[in-house]
């Protein structure tokens, strides 16, 4: 009986001991691993939210983008809001076609807001096409507005023009949507008639009036509107 | 049957408890190597080491994650697992079945009956953590089926045992010695005791009580039991700076944030939750807080953060589709947001199910009719689809992972290494105020 209890208890230390040497094992090696920060697999990437890159964010829209972005007030604490075209023209340092070209792709994206000769009123498609958009944000970052006149008329006054119509849109939308931060989303730029004039092809684009009504001077009196889908 | 051997029940309690040990071990093992924060394969099969698995919804691994799985979870990380106090206890009935086995009858008289006292325990243990298995999880994990098994047949074995020891041949009652009358020269007076017994009578009437060594057993049960289970507290590594390290909600909300905000009256810890109402991990997570008893003490400010490409440009794909929708129903139910967001928990498998059909978002749209009747205006307003807008922005503001869910205590983040295993423990240390359960 004496030799059977002797067998068994060794056993039994053996077989704790071992289980409990085998455990330790485990933990010491987990708590290297938690010191070292090492890893069975590689862990995967995770990505960071942020707003949309769109393919039209090529590294030259991207500079022209930023460069407004910094000078018109939506970067950082500045209180001046908007760019007019002499800004604009020192700012891009590209040529009108150049500067237009930039926008193509948006063109699905966003609409030309039409107004009548000489007014800064929107109309209710106007309106309606505003409102759609801007719900439509997605991932965008910058709600653009880029405002012109046509060649009728002196450049003081068309530039004024276009600076209203500007206004015209960013009013429409804070007056719907009562976004308190309207003044870090919205970037205006107003181009009178001396820069970037839009040809006849852009009445092909979403126009908020009649395509057919539309022609080289109808569709300079307008605010290209969109938002902007680029990593800034 | 009154002759047959306690040895054979006392091998089966042997290979019981072995096999018992070897789960109890692998179950272990499991649990441990999770101790440095990271997700590994945890074995789950009938058969002792096979059937290493990695995936969420792996039986096993919804046991060991859940508060059930392990002892003083909010003192040590992770806790004290149950299966390490079977480790114990196992090996302690794998050593006394050896001995019984060795000894046969000539252990002392005690020793069967206290086996099949002590070899019930872990089948009680059993019961009890199987109802829980049945009842809370509604899973059972192949190991612990394991553990159970073993345990039954141990209780099996260790029943037989005592009872075949207690029919051993008792020796005969002794008679009293007649004793002859003085003159009676001629009788021989023979002893018929002990030769005239049986050798196995002979040997049972030999055997020794051993009550005194009751204390001593129960002693060792105790020690075997608890050693592991002490070794391994002494071995824990030292958690604090990591469950504070996976950074700070850098712009909390603010009431100007389109958010949801949830408290029960005493709710006491604020907490900003980034969850998708269709992602899997999502939904455990919420259930361990549930169980835990920790949801209603939060302060919930809610942030859905939908992994469908349908409304977040974040993601390439819809990873949970359907998603988009049930936000926009949680965002439109407003005191009712819990609720549609535990609906969307609980009927998860189905909507994503339904989602991936053709014309499967329609299908999702129905469901979410079907239960809360009077959000579809609000669902596709415009003024809903700015705001699940604006929610995500609050995301992009605060620059985070694309990943659900997130959980910020005040403004510090659980880990997700923190959110399973060790949950209970970070909270406490996080947010004091909780009481664990």
């Amino acid at each position: 009986m004496k030799g059977s209890g002797i067998v068994a208890l060794s056993a039994g230390c053996i077989a704790l001991v071992a289980s409990v040497f085998a455990l330790q094992g485990q933990v010491s090696a987990a708590g290297e691993r938690l010191k070292t920060g090492a890893t069975e697999e590689p862990k995967s990437q995770v990505a960071i939210a942020n707003d949309a890159e769109a393919p039209y964010c090529t590294p030259p829209f991207k500079q022209v983008l930023q460069r407004v972005l910094n000078a018109c007030g939506l970067v950082g604490a500045d209180a001046r809001h908007g760019c007019q075209p002499a800004d604009v023209k020192t700012l891009a340092s590209i040529s009108d076609d150049d500067f237009n070209a930039l926008f193509t792709p948006l063109k699905d994206r966003g609409a030309v807001i039409m107004f009548d000769d000489g007014s800064e009123k929107l109309d209710d498609g106007g309106k309606k096409v505003i409102d759609d958009l801007w719900v439509d944000r997605r991932g965008g970052r910058y709600f653009f507005v880029v405002a012109r006149a046509s060649k009728t008329g002196t450049p003081d006054l068309n530039r004024a023009l276009s600076h209203k119509r500007a206004n015209s849109v960013l009013f429409e939308i804070g007056d719907k949507f009562k976004d308190a931060d309207l003044d870090k989303q919205v970037g205006m730029l107003w181009l009178g008639n001396e820069f970037a004039q839009l040809g006849p092809e852009y009445c092909q684009w979403n126009v908020s009036r009649d395509p057919k009504k539309c022609a080289a001077e109808a569709i300079n009196r307008s605010a290209f509107v969109s938002w902007v889908d680029c990593q800034l | 049957m009154s002759g047959a051997s306690p040895r054979l029940p006392a091998a089966v309690a042997l290979a019981a408890s072995l096999l018992g040990l070897t789960f109890a071990a692998l179950s272990s093992v499991d649990y441990t190597k999770h101790l440095d924060r990271q997700v590994h394969d945890v074995h789950c099969s009938y058969v002792p080491g096979l059937g290493a698995e990695a995936s969420a919804d792996n039986a096993c691994r919804v046991a060991m994650y859940s508060p059930f799985a392990a002892l003083f979870r909010d003192r040590y990380w992770g806790g004290v697992p149950i299966a390490l106090f079977a480790v114990g206890s196992f090996c302690f009935f794998a050593a006394f079945a050896l001995y019984l086995l060795l000894a046969g009858r000539t252990s002392p008289r005690r020793a069967p009956l206290f086996f099949a006292v002590v070899g019930f325990t872990p089948l009680l243990a059993s019961i009890v953590m199987g109802t829980i298995s049945a009842l809370r999880l509604g899973h059972f994990c192949k190991v612990c089926v394991g553990i159970y098994v073993s345990s039954a047949v141990l209780a099996v074995a260790a029943i037989a045992l005592f009872v075949l020891d207690r029919r051993a041949p008792p020796p005969p009652a002794r008679t009293p010695r007649i004793v002859p009358p003085t003159g009676a020269a001629d009788r021989t007076l023979i002893d018929d005791e002990p030769y005239g017994l049986s050798a196995e009578a002979r040997q049972n009437e030999l055997r020794p009580d051993g009550t005194w060594l009751l204390p001593l057993w129960f002693a060792a049960l105790g020690l075997f039991t608890i050693t592991p289970a002490l070794l391994y507290v002494s071995a824990l590594p030292s958690y604090s700076s990591y469950i504070t390290s996976c950074g700070k909600l850098d712009k909390p909300a603010t009431p100007a944030d389109p958010l949801i905000h949830i408290a029960s009256p005493g709710a006491v810890q604020p907490v900003t939750m980034f969850v998708d109402p269709l992602c899997p991990t999502c939904k455990a997570v919420h259930q361990r807080l549930v169980s835990e008893g920790f949801l209603d003490k939060l302060d919930i400010t809610l942030v859905l953060f939908p992994l469908d490409n349908e409304c977040n440009w974040m993601v390439e794909r819809p990873f949970h589709p359907g998603s988009c929708a049930v936000s926009k129903a949680i965002l439109c139910s407003d005191h009712r947001a819990m609720q549609v967001l535990e609906w969307a928990y609980d009927n998860q498998e189905d909507i994503l199910a339904t989602a991936k059909l053709p014309a499967g978002q329609a299908s999702v749209r129905a469901m979410i009719s079907a239960r809360f009747p009077g959000l579809d205006a609000c669902i596709d307003s415009k003024e809903t689809k700015l705001r699940l807008d604006k929610v995500l922005r609050f995301i992009v503001n605060n620059k985070l992972q694309v990943t659900t869910p997130q959980i910020f205590i005040g403004d510090t983040r659980l880990c997700d290494e923190d959110a399973d295993m060790g949950l209970a423990y970070t909270m406490r240390k996080l947010a004091p105020a909780l009481e664990v359960k």
